[in-house]
């Protein structure tokens, strides 16, 4: 129980909050768990351990549809306001937001049964190696933005938000990188596309990871900073905790 | 967590309030001004004998708005909002200090007679009260005894325009004659708010106007305040949190007797600014 | 849990247990309230069956028929119209000279008067009265119905024990017998006893009525009602609705609680104080004693009016103010009319407590004999309760059945006095 979702004069109101941000928490966890996993396959090369990632994405599905409708229910039930309605809103974009989190996972487990189920085409070590690192800055935006929401701490959430900004220049890095590769080699245009696309794939987490942040602005200071500058908002914040 | 929420940015006033003195709690978060007022009220105390009940509240309350006062019981929403015709003039004990303008002129200036004042400032109250008289008569009686109809014809039809503009014409107007007591208690409560405006006012004030009706009729009751915003001024004092997020465009919210916070509707209802503003609105205080 | 049910069932047996002792303490608080309304009714019954068991008998008054010659010589002679000379005439004599006639054997003179003695002395006055309306009677013989002496009219109605001995008898033997004669020729007659209400208090029971302190009984309460009501009601709305609420207005309040359970004869020592010897009005008549009833009953009214402008919700206040009255018209507008009702009933059981009281009318000379009818509020006279009280003292028997008589009268002015409040409260009253 934390302090947005409890003291309520009606306990079973802030209980029900209450559940609604754990799922949230159990579904990040998950997510994240699925994300290593995944990279995991690829570094084993186990088509088989791919194969349950994919199978695990449908309980990241279950929690989804379980949390929307407990959201509705309480939406109905206690016509929730001010940080409470936020709360809910934050936890309904944040889950929505972790299943697609979820779904990038399972595009990186299909493309270790792609790689190496038949063992046609394995790539090489050297083009997998942007994944490795990618996936370990993302996982790190990942779990930061979950405990920017855990711990409402703005902080938190606007390092993530920075962050991304460091994981696009990466992203572009390794673009550039992975076309020496298709210049040296022709052959290699094949695993650098299906390379591309998860690094493509981990690019999006690392993007649901920065929304994550920006809901926990909003759920804490109560301004939308999807699409405002980040400078300006950390400015302002910076200008709020002064003024204390 | 405590911590982190105390610096949350946009909270300034209230970590403010919450570590400083006594004095900081005074001050009001939020605007209080408005651009084009109705009403201006300026520090404004009241005191029952030697118990104060209002401390020091300054507020505007805008032209064609309507404005919710909300706040726990006894918070002085209902007093205040008497000040504003004085209706506190009936209870010996009670002092107001401080002051009410409408139009530049000071409604608590001795000058001032308040008659006048309550005819251009009507009121509705918490239980619907109509005169034990017939519909017709509660309506008339306002013009009436302050002498705003020419005849009979012109009496009708103030009575019929201000059933209509309560929306209440249709289902009362071939029982004219039938004692206003015998309506429903949602047609009573529409009844007094013809009753009051008949005299045609600026300023409507209405005292938790639903509370004792159904949804329904509350329903009828909102969507006529929202109406009537066009012509009238209103302020309205509620229970209802989701009343005053649905009738009201300003709204201003009262803690033992001082006003805590006041802003628009939507702000104070998504993001309040003080943290007891949030705490009552998402009930988390008794 | 299974200590929870446990819990449970202990604490079922427990109430259980106290039940019966709760509903035996509701019987019998049931029993006890219905016992006092009985023993109430008991005693109202008692005297009501009293009263109209001994009063019931004076509505009808025993007449006899006799034979009178309007002789002209005792009268006037034939065809004198002259009212001066004709109401000197000797009409008693015309009646003696009519039971001579009838009672030929009676020639004793003490005989005699004790036989004349049979008929009221009112009897001359009526037949009076029937030669000044009409003098052509003059000369003729007529049947006239006369009213009865008292003793008469009480053996007819057996209230005579004729079993005690003669000496102890106010009818005698020898009048017995000539009561029975008469009666043999069909000469006596009960009627409806319509002197009863037209007359005023006479020494002879069978002349005496009720009217004149009935008249001023309604005088009386004519002058209490219209100083007592305004007043009463002016002061109840100054106090409840304009007065500041101090310690002044606390004092004025407990002082007039204590005014309206002050001993009414002190308001007639006041009234006598004040009214007839500084004043110098005159004693006996309605005038002083409806401003003493004034006095008295105004507590009653002052309280009830009160009380019944608090009743008036004081959101019929706030309306009125709301939309702008001024104080004074929320007040005659809206205030009053829903007050209105209360008040009236308070006025009215003041003022039925009014028509009731003789002490303090004894100490203004009201207890007076006025055998006039008055005709305004300054003569002298007599109201219900003092007349009852005066008939209750006379020694006469027939005067005990017409105290009862009165009394009836009184309790019915009373009753539909009470019943014309509980139909105004009904009538006006107004829920809102």
């Amino acid at each position: 129980m934390n302090e947005m979702t409890s003291g309520h004069i009606v306990k079973a109101y802030s209980a029900e909050l209450d559940h609604l941000n754990e799922l949230v928490l159990d579904m990040g966890n998950l997510g994240q768990d699925q994300l290593r996993r995944a990279v995991q396959t690829l570094k084993d090369e186990d088509p088989k351990a791919a194969g349950q990632v994919i199978d695990r994405d449908r309980k990241l599905n279950d929690i989804d549809i379980q949390a929307d409708e407990e959201i509705i229910r309480l939406i109905a039930k206690r016509q929730p306001m001010a940080k409470d309605l936020r709360d809910i809103l934050t936890v309904q974009k944040t889950i929505s937001d972790l299943e697609r989190v979820g779904d990038e996972a399972r595009k990186i487990a299909n493309l270790t049964i792609h790689f190496y189920d038949n063992g046609k085409n394995p790539p090489s070590k050297e083009i997998l190696h942007d994944i490795y690192d990618m996936s370990e800055f993302v996982d790190e935006m990942l779990g930061l933005s979950l405990v920017a929401f855990t711990e409402l701490d703005l902080d938190k959430a606007l390092e993530v938000i920075e962050m991304d900004k460091k994981l696009y220049e990466d992203f572009r890095g390794s673009l550039r990188r992975l076309s020496t590769f298709i210049m040296e080699d022709s052959r290699n245009v094949g695993s650098v596309v299906d390379i591309v696309l998860a690094l493509r794939a981990l690019e999006r987490i690392g993007g649901h990871a920065k929304n994550i942040g920006g809901f926990v602005i909003f759920l804490v200071t109560g301004k939308d900073v999807r699409h405002e500058d980040i400078q300006a908002i950390s400015a302002e914040i910076e200008a709020n905790r002064v003024a204390e | 967590m405590n911590e982190t929420s105390a610096a949350t940015p946009g909270l300034a006033e209230e970590t403010e309030a919450a570590a400083g003195t006594v004095q900081s709690t005074d001050a009001t978060v939020g605007e209080i001004y408005v651009d084009d007022p109705r009403m201006t009220c300026r520090n404004v105390n009241v005191y029952y004998g030697e118990k104060q009940a209002i401390f020091d509240v300054s507020l505007d309350i805008g032209k064609n708005q309507v404005i919710s006062m909300i706040g726990p019981s006894g918070c002085g929403k209902s007093t205040f909002l008497r000040c504003l015709n004085r209706m506190n003039d009936t209870i010996d004990v009670c002092r107001v200090t401080g002051q009410i303008k409408m139009d530049e002129q000071d409604i608590y200036d001795g000058g001032l007679d308040v008659v006048p004042l309550r005819a251009s400032v009507g009121m509705v109250f918490q239980k619907p009260n109509p005169f034990p008289k017939s519909i017709y008569d509660n309506i008339a009686y306002g013009p009436k005894i302050h002498g705003l109809s020419d005849n009979k014809e012109h009496l009708d039809s103030i009575v019929e325009s201000s059933l209509q503009r309560a929306g209440l014409w249709e289902e009362v107007k071939d029982r004219l004659d039938q004692p206003g007591t015998g309506l429903s208690g949602g047609q009573q409560q529409r009844l007094c708010i013809a009753r009051a405006i008949a005299v045609s006012p600026e300023v409507i004030l209405m005292d938790e106007p639903c509370s004792a009706l159904d949804p329904i009729a509350t329903a009828k009751i909102e969507e006529l305040i929202d109406e009537l915003r066009e012509n009238f001024t209103i302020a309205i004092v509620t229970h209802s949190m989701q009343q005053a997020a649905r009738v009201s465009q300003r709204t201003a919210y009262f803690h033992l007797g001082k006003l805590i916070e006041v802003g628009e509707t939507d702000q104070i209802f998504t993001s309040p600014r003080h943290k007891l503003t949030e705490d009552y609105i998402t009930g988390r205080f008794g | 849990m299974n200590n929870q049910q446990q819990q449970h069932k202990k604490t079922m047996d427990r109430v259980q247990k106290g039940l019966d002792r709760r509903y035996r303490q509701e019987r019998h608080f049931q029993w006890l309230g219905l016992g006092a309304i009985i023993l109430g009714l008991v005693f109202v019954s008692f005297l009501f069956i009293t009263i109209i068991s001994n009063g019931y008998t004076a509505f009808q008054q025993t007449y006899v028929k006799l034979d009178v010659f309007y002789d002209p010589e005792m009268i006037a002679p034939i065809g004198e119209t002259d009212p001066e000379v004709l109401s000197r005439a000797n009409y008693g004599g015309l009646i003696k000279a009519s039971m001579r006639q009838m009672f030929p054997d009676v020639t004793n003179r003490r005989e005699k008067k004790v036989l004349y003695g049979l008929i009221s002395s009112g009897a001359a006055y009526e037949i009076r009265d029937a030669v000044m309306n009409n003098p052509e009677l003059i000369g003729t013989k007529q049947e006239v119905w006369v009213v009865a002496d008292d003793d008469f009219d009480m053996l007819i109605k057996g209230h005579i024990d004729l079993r005690l001995p003669e000496s102890d008898r106010r009818i005698k033997d020898n009048q017995l017998a000539w009561i029975h004669d008469l009666q043999e020729q069909d000469r006596v007659e009960k009627r409806f006893n319509t002197t009863f209400f037209t007359a005023g208090d006479s020494r002879e029971p069978e002349l005496s009525g009720i009217k004149g302190a009935a008249y001023g009984s309604f005088f009386t309460l004519l002058i209490c009602l219209t100083i007592a009501f305004p007043v009463g009601v002016a002061a109840a709305v100054y106090l409840e609705e304009f007065a500041p609420k101090n310690r002044w207005t606390d004092i004025i309040e407990v002082n007039i609680n204590n005014l309206a359970a002050v001993p009414s004869i002190v308001f007639g020592l006041l009234g006598l104080a004040v009214f007839i010897n500084f004043f110098g009005l005159p004693r006996s008549v309605p005038l002083v004693g409806g401003l003493v009833l004034a006095l008295m009953t105004l507590p009653t009214i002052i309280i009830a009016s009160r009380a019944a402008l608090k009743s008036v919700p004081p959101s019929i206040r706030e309306a009125a103010l709301g939309v702008g009255a001024s104080p004074m018209q929320t007040i005659t507008h809206h205030v009053l009319p829903l007050a209105l009702p209360g008040m009236l009933t308070g006025t009215i059981i003041g003022m039925a407590q009014a028509l009731g009281e003789t002490a303090p009318l004894l100490m203004i000379g009201m207890v007076a004999f006025i055998v006039d009818v008055p005709g305004s509020v300054m003569d002298p006279s007599a109201v219900l309760p003092v007349q009852i009280y005066l008939w209750a003292d006379s020694p006469e028997r027939a005067f005990v059945e017409r105290t009862s008589a009165a009394i009836m009268i009184l309790l019915a002015f009373l009753i539909s006095m009470n019943l014309l409040a509980v139909w105004l409260r009904k009538k006006f009253e107004r829920r809102w």
